[in-house]
């Protein structure tokens, strides 16, 4: 009993994890499209432990948002001649964004289990069981992840967090182009044997600046006064051009 | 040259909107119509989120429109009076509009009812039109209004009350046409999300007997209307439009909108029936094969923010 309980508890002597974010803070102004973040740290084995190979742990890197969003997959089935909507899944509370990054494959550096509760790897995602759907749930997650990764807001790189010495790792957090505004939560994990035996976490701030900011607050705010002013802008337009064409006639 | 758009979060290429705005515009300007039916599948195609493309569409929609029937109303081919009936049916057909899409959407189908719709309406006004319009071009026309009846045949429409005239269509007729034409226009463009013009202007040539001439101004410049309301109601609701893309969008279709009007008006419009027949059958045919071909991948998605 007692034994089992100490092997659930991390190594005794405590590694020293340290991890850092080349940028915490990404504007998104016009000419956003899309960049690239380096995360880098290190990783000291515990006192007296020899490090054989050319790493002291395994490291596991993933970046999600705190924006949550709802999914909803919708599969087509024929009805007659043509094709219909017929059933339909909805996903509350997924991460807008999801990244991971290890130093080896996901599955060589711990049980399916241990990934799944720290939700490590895209498969791994928490969508919940989906509501309002029939029996067939996994396809429809299935489809829902497919979604994200070929939009390239989910990701997965095994084999990308790199060791440039036994100690020191690094990986690039490619951001994509469509990547949503908010903070991005970076979680570095160490593992050993299988096991996290430590972790650290980071925020990175992404917003909107200038014109992209003051726009997309205005419409949330004044949205009548927004509108009129899209309406305004549209019937000037129309009339400038009128006018400035009147000669060519 | 990449430009970041606010609201749909994304960048898109300048010159491919302003290029695909002017294009709508050539065609909005030409016939008559917004020219939503179009854009919307392309903006989606490049990956703006749908909420955002369908909302998107409508200023656009306005500037090219006013655009559009500015230069008309120059030459003396907006019939405001038309217009004006034909917009208080369409008040009135939004309001029911509203109750139906509500309904169907308690009933799950609205995605069918709407492609239905599109494909039904599509391929019946355009079929209709393509074989008029080739007699038409075939017997070389002209100019001349849509075959009028011989004289003194008597329509059951001239029995009808409340007869107004009607000085630049040349007619007289009662009001009661007209404002049941805005009524199912204003039903069919609060379901189907579209301004109605590709219906509406089948309908004024073919139903009322208005010139041809007339029916693309009047009918921008009921789209006008349309298009300013149904931006409002998606910049309230939905928070989906995206003025950085309507701004682009825009650019584009206030020019090419002028284009569009010169070049129909060179057009005969006995061929311009044509090819607005060929546009409307083309759209018909591809929302009809997409209804019918097997999917290549039966799952959508659709990503919705939470608060």
């Amino acid at each position: 009993m007692l034994l089992g309980l100490l092997a659930l508890l991390p190594d005794v002597q405590a590694e020293e994890l340290a991890a850092g974010i080349s940028r915490d803070k990404i504007e998104i102004n016009s000419r956003f499209t899309g960049t690239d973040v380096a995360i880098f740290g290190s990783v000291e084995p515990a006192i007296g432990e020899v490090v054989l190979g050319d790493r002291s742990r395994d490291i596991i890197v993933v970046v999600r948002s705190d924006r949550l969003s709802r999914a909803v997959v919708r599969r087509k089935a024929p009805v007659g001649p043509v094709w219909v909507n017929t059933d339909m899944l909805a996903f509350d509370n997924v991460p807008e964004f999801y990244f991971v990054a290890s130093s080896r494959p996901l599955a060589e550096i711990a049980e399916p289990a241990v990934l799944q509760q720290f939700q490590l790897g895209v498969q791994q995602v928490d969508t919940g069981p989906g509501f309002g759907g029939g029996h067939k749930a996994g396809e429809f997650r299935e489809a829902f992840l497919a979604s994200r990764l070929a939009q390239q807001l989910y990701s997965q790189h095994e084999g990308a967090v790199t060791f440039m010495s036994p100690t020191l790792f690094r990986t690039t957090l490619a951001l994509p182009p469509n990547v949503p505004a908010g903070n991005l939560k970076v979680s570095v994990y160490a593992f050993k044997d299988g096991r996290i035996t430590s972790s650290n976490a980071m925020t990175l701030f992404i917003d909107k600046t200038g014109i992209e900011r003051a726009l997309s607050d205005f419409s949330v705010r004044e949205p009548l006064l927004y509108g009129l002013s899209a309406i305004l802008v549209a019937v000037v337009s129309g009339l400038v051009a009128a006018a400035l064409f009147r000669d060519r006639t | 040259m990449e430009i970041y758009l606010p609201i749909a979060e994304m960048p898109v290429n300048v010159l491919l909107i302003v290029g695909l705005g002017a294009a709508v515009g050539f065609l909005s300007g030409m016939f008559g119509v917004g020219g939503g039916f179009i854009l919307t599948p392309f903006l989606m195609f490049w990956g703006i989120p749908p909420a955002v493309a369908v909302a998107t569409q409508s200023p656009q929609i306005v500037a090219s429109s006013v655009s559009g029937v500015v230069t008309h109303w120059r030459k003396g081919n907006v019939d405001f009076k038309m217009g004006g009936v034909l917009l208080t049916g369409g008040l009135g057909g939004s309001v029911i509009g509203i109750h139906l899409f509500n309904a169907l959407k308690a009933a799950g189908q609205e995605d069918l009812f709407i492609s239905l719709a599109y494909v039904i309406f599509l391929g019946s006004v355009g079929g209709l039109m393509m074989w008029e319009s080739l007699q038409a071009v075939r017997q070389s026309g002209g100019d001349a209004p849509v075959s009028r009846r011989a004289a003194g045949a008597h329509h059951w429409v001239h029995g009808l009350p409340l007869k107004v005239r009607f000085h630049r269509s040349k007619l007289y007729i009662s009001a009661i046409p007209p404002l049941l034409l805005g009524l199912l226009i204003g039903v069919l463009s609060v379901v189907m999300g579209v301004g109605g013009g590709f219906i509406l202007v089948p309908a004024m040539i073919y139903l009322l007997r208005m010139p041809t001439s007339v029916v693309v101004g009047t009918s921008l410049f009921q789209v006008v209307f349309i298009g300013a309301f149904s931006t409002l109601l998606h910049a309230v609701t939905n928070q989906s439009v995206d003025a950085i893309l309507a701004g682009l969008l825009i650019a584009g279709g206030v020019v090419g909108a002028q284009f569009g009007v010169r070049f129909g008006e060179r057009l005969r419009s006995d061929w311009m029936r044509l090819c607005l027949a060929a546009l409307l059958l083309m759209i018909c045919v591809r929302l009809g094969v997409n209804l019918v071909w097997p999917p290549g991948n039966p799952y959508s998605v659709s990503v919705e923010a939470l608060q």
